[in-house]
This record gives structure tokens, C-alpha cells and sequence, in this order.
């Protein structure tokens, strides 16, 4: 018994030592908040700023910009917040730790999608409060779905359309989960969530440019943040180098 | 020699020095303070932060009574649905062993050691529109994702492990012979569950039936994953707990409590009834 306890109090004395080491080293740590339709291009910019600025690691915390907001406020451990909505970087300047340098950084546009082979028709916004159509929205306060419950209410069909939900998922991935699963009927995204690894598994319905709505994604670097010098560079590098990533992957930049 | 002497001799010979079992108790009090530590500080957090002012209105809301409610029909239909689909295997676990035995056991446990979400995926991929079985039941009208039915299949999924485990640690303990006794006295097999087996095995069955309701209560990974997330369908108390979460954390709190107390209260009965059974 004896042996065991000593062999088990010398174990956690080294796993909490190598805890110490791995996280004492050369590298500064950049933690970055995203929301999370900008999965695919923060992680691309991020691979850039890394090879750029060496021995720096980035991490990134996707998630709803709700959700990342609340964190953020709560606990502030982000060193940079990019939001898919200005009201949730308002709460973190208002409720949280503050912020310095917010800028707008891209915009987005919405799209219907549904699963391939369409199997209800859906070809048009309207057809989205047809009795028996199952639609799946991001939750409300998520911003994805704050903006398709807009775009819902421009074409006057918000109270059917919300009868035909069968989810509120928890982020914009979480809708796209759904269609590429074929579970669903339809749901609304951003146009930048139909990336190539979905292409053919969904099909899109477009809406138009009256109905749509713009989201503007801002950045901001968190106040009190340890790495205030390696966060204002990122914050730098998406409105730079980033700009051409982010267009590639069909978001809208510049004035 | 006094009698206590001899007792410490004794001590002393089976446990190595005095010196030695005593700096083992310490270090056994030390780590187990720590360990209750780890379970109590975080649930004191959370009581900590309650917000006691606003946590009537929240707990009297519409949304939380609707996901209380909507979670203790979810959690029951489950434990009972287990019960009938997990005792008859909990018998062919518990006879006499046979080829691929310990491979059923295995593949029965495995929900419990799965994470939920896997375990809504792979439901996804049986029961969903595009599954297996599933697309032969959206044929036939039956939808299971995203409604109650589907919440109750994803509670299922999870809970009935412990079930059968529970039920079938009660069969091996059994003693056949009171079965046998009454077989020989004329009863009838379903005479005999009915009167002998069923009533010996009381104490595991509520056990187990127990348990697997606290989990089924507990149930995130897979209803999110099987069943979505909508307000008096498939959102029970943990949904609405991360939904709310995402925006209002205080609110969040406040409703975390509905599910610390009940299961408490739970666990603290089930207890009880361990001893009674003793």
C-alpha cells in the first residue's frame, strides 16, 4: 500500500511537471475566439501568421458568437474576439473585459440549403413556410440565426417558417450538420458554409438580394490581454494578408 | 502484555512499522479530502453563484418549467423502456455461460463508455431518415429524429447498461434453487418469475431502474446529436441549460440547480433503499 501511494503521489508530481514544462516554453500563445462560419479561413490565416511570425502557436476556440461572447465576459481568457455579429463584440466591450481596435473585417451573405436531390423542392425562400417542410435554424441569439429570422421576416413568412423548425441548433455547423446528413429539409446558412467538402452533398437556393441580409463581421483585440502586441499583429494580418483568404473562401471585403 | 499491545504487534507485523501505516493513513486522508474536494467545490460554485434574486422567475419561466417537464417524461419513458428491453437480456447474460457471452456483455456496456455524441451519431446513422432501419421507417410515416420518440431512443441508447448490469449482478446472486423449489411444486415458468424471481430481485431492479432514470436525466451528447435541440420537443433541462448558457449564463445556473437537486435527491433515496435492502 505504501509503495502505491508513493509510486501514485510520483506520478502526479511528474504529469503536473511535464504540465509546467509544455507550457513554460520559447512559444507565446495567441488565443483567438471565432465565430463559427470562419472555421476554415481563420485556420488558413492562422497557418499564414504562424509562418510568418514563427514561434508563436495560435489557438482558436470556434463557436457561436454568442456563446464566445458570454466567455469571454465571464471568464476572459481570449486574447482576440472575432464575432459574426457587432452585438456580440458590444457585449464583451459593455459587459466584459473591454476591447481596443475593433474593426470590420468581412461580410456575409445567407443561403438555403438543402440536402443533395432536394427531396421536398424547396426553390425559393417562400417555400420555407410550406406546411411539413422540416427547417432547421441556428438558435436565435446566435447570429446566423438572428439573421435568418430576418431574412424570414422580410419575405413575411416568419411565423410559418418558425412552426416548420425541428431545431435550434447551437451554431451555424450545427445546421449545416443537419442538411448534410440528409435529416432535415432545408435550413439557412451563410453562403461561405457551403465549402468544398459539402458542395455535393447539399444543394443551395439563393435569396435574393432584397430578402438578404448582410452580416458584418468586427475583431477586436481583448483588453487586459498578456500578448497585446502578438494580437494587435494578428488583428493586423486579417485585415491585410487575411483579406485575400477571406475572399477566397466568398466572403465580401473592403469598403 | 496487555491485550492492546498484542494488537499493535499484530499491526505492526501485518502492516510493516507504526511509522509507515501512519504516513499511509495521511496520505490516504490528504488524497481522499482532495478527491471529495473535486466533486464538492464545483457544485458549491455553482450554488455559489445563483443568482437567488432572479432564480424564482427563472425557475417558474415558461421555458424551464416546459424543459423540466418535457426532461422527467423523457427520462421516465426511457428507464421504463430499458427496463422491458434490457431484463430479458439480463437473463441471457446471467444463465450459464455460452459462446460470445462475455462479447454480448461487452457490446451491451459499451453505451456507457461510448461518448453520447458518438452514440447520437451512430442512432443518426440506424434510426435516422437515411439510415438503415430508419429509411424503412420514414417509408412507413415514423420519423424518429427530432421528436420526443427520439429523445426517449437517445435516453435509452445511454441509460440501459446500467440496467442490465444492475439487473443481471441480482440474477447471478440468486439462489436457483427457490426457482427450481418451485418448479418441482407444480409452478409454472411465468408463475415462477411472477412470484419468485421478480420479488427476489425487487431491490435491483428499483436499483437499477434508479440509475438509469439519473442518467437518462443527465442525457446531452445524443439528444442533441439524435433528437435536435426545439423547445418542448426534444429540448430537456441539460439543453436548455447549454442553450441558455451560450447568452445568459446566470439563468443557466439558476436552472443547473433543478438538475443537481433532483438527482441528489435521487441518489440520496436510492441509498436508502440499498440499506433497507440489507
Amino acid at each position: 500500500m505504501n509503495r502505491l501511494v508513493t509510486v501514485a503521489i510520483a506520478l502526479t508530481l511528474m504529469i503536473s511537471g511535464c504540465a509546467r514544462i509544455g507550457a513554460g516554453g520559447e512559444n507565446e500563445e495567441l488565443v483567438v475566439f471565432a465565430a463559427a462560419s470562419l472555421t476554415d479561413s481563420f485556420q488558413e490565416i492562422g497557418s499564414a501568421f504562424v509562418e510568418q511570425y514563427r514561434d508563436v502557436t495560435v489557438t482558436f476556440n470556434f463557436g457561436p458568437s454568442d456563446g464566445l461572447a458570454t466567455q469571454i465576459v465571464s471568464e476572459g481568457v481570449a486574447d482576440v474576439f472575432a464575432s459574426a455579429s457587432p452585438r456580440w463584440m458590444d457585449a464583451v466591450a459593455n459587459d466584459g473585459p473591454g476591447i481596443i481596435e475593433r474593426r470590420d473585417f468581412a461580410r456575409n451573405r445567407l443561403v438555403v440549403i438543402v440536402p443533395a436531390g432536394n427531396p421536398v423542392t424547396v426553390s425559393d425562400i417562400n417555400d420555407l413556410g410550406r406546411p411539413g417542410v422540416k427547417l432547421v435554424l441556428a438558435a436565435e441569439d446566435v447570429p446566423a440565426g438572428t439573421y435568418a429570422r430576418e431574412a424570414l421576416a422580410k419575405a413575411g413568412i416568419v411565423a410559418e417558417a418558425e412552426r416548420n423548425v425541428v431545431s435550434n441548433e447551437q451554431d451555424v455547423k450545427g445546421v449545416v450538420q443537419k442538411i448534410v446528413l440528409g435529416e432535415a429539409d432545408a435550413g439557412i446558412v451563410y453562403v461561405t458554409d457551403v465549402t468544398p467538402a459539402i458542395r455535393n452533398r447539399v444543394e443551395t437556393v439563393a435569396i435574393p438580394g432584397t430578402l438578404n441580409v448582410i452580416a458584418t463581421y468586427t475583431i477586436a483585440v481583448i483588453r487586459g490581454t498578456e500578448h497585446l502586441a502578438l494580437a494587435r499583429a494578428f488583428v493586423a494580418f486579417v485585415l491585410g494578408r487575411g483579406q485575400r483568404v477571406l475572399e477566397r473562401h466568398g466572403f465580401a471585403t473592403g469598403p | 502484555m496487555s491485550v492492546g499491545s498484542r494488537d499493535a504487534t499484530a499491526a505492526r507485523s501485518s502492516f510493516g512499522s507504526t511509522v509507515e501505516t501512519r504516513l499511509a493513513l495521511a496520505c490516504g486522508a490528504v488524497l481522499g479530502t482532495a478527491g471529495l474536494a473535486l466533486v464538492i467545490l464545483p457544485i458549491a460554485g455553482l450554488v455559489g453563484r445563483v443568482p437567488w434574486s432572479r432564480a424564482g422567475d427563472v425557475l417558474s419561466s415558461d421555458g424551464a418549467l416546459t424543459a423540466l417537464a418535457l426532461s422527467l417524461r423523457v427520462s421516465t419513458s426511457a428507464a421504463l423502456l430499458a427496463l422491458v428491453l434490457g431484463f430479458p437480456l439480463a437473463w441471457v447474460l446471467a444463465r450459464p455461460p455460452f459462446p460470445g457471452q462475455s462479447l454480448v456483455r461487452a457490446v451491451v456496456v459499451l453505451p456507457l463508455v461510448l461518448p453520447p455524441v458518438v452514440g447520437g451519431v451512430a442512432l443518426l446513422a440506424a434510426l435516422g431518415r437515411r439510415g438503415v432501419v430508419g429509411g424503412v421507417l420514414a417509408d412507413l410515416g415514423v420519423g424518429l429524429p427530432f421528436t420526443t420518440a427520439g429523445a426517449v431512443v437517445a435516453a435509452t441508447f445511454v441509460c440501459f447498461p446500467l440496467l442490465v448490469l444492475a439487473i443481471e449482478g441480482g440474477l447471478s446472486s440468486l439462489d436457483r434453487r427457490l426457482e427450481q423449489a418451485a418448479a418441482t411444486l407444480g409452478a409454472s415458468a411465468w408463475y415462477t418469475l411472477r412470484r419468485v424471481t421478480l420479488p427476489l430481485l425487487r431491490p435491483q431492479i428499483v436499483a437499477g431502474l434508479v440509475l438509469a432514470w439519473a442518467r437518462a436525466l443527465g442525457e446531452f451528447g445524443a439528444t442533441i446529436t439524435f433528437a435536435g435541440n426545439l423547445r418542448g420537443r426534444t429540448q430537456t433541462l441539460p439543453l436548455a441549460v447549454y442553450e441558455t448558457l451560450q447568452s445568459d449564463p446566470a439563468s443557466a445556473i439558476a436552472l443547473s440547480l433543478i438538475l443537481v437537486v433532483l438527482s441528489l435527491t435521487v441518489l440520496v433515496a436510492l441509498r436508502g433503499r440499498f440499506l433497507a435492502a440489507r
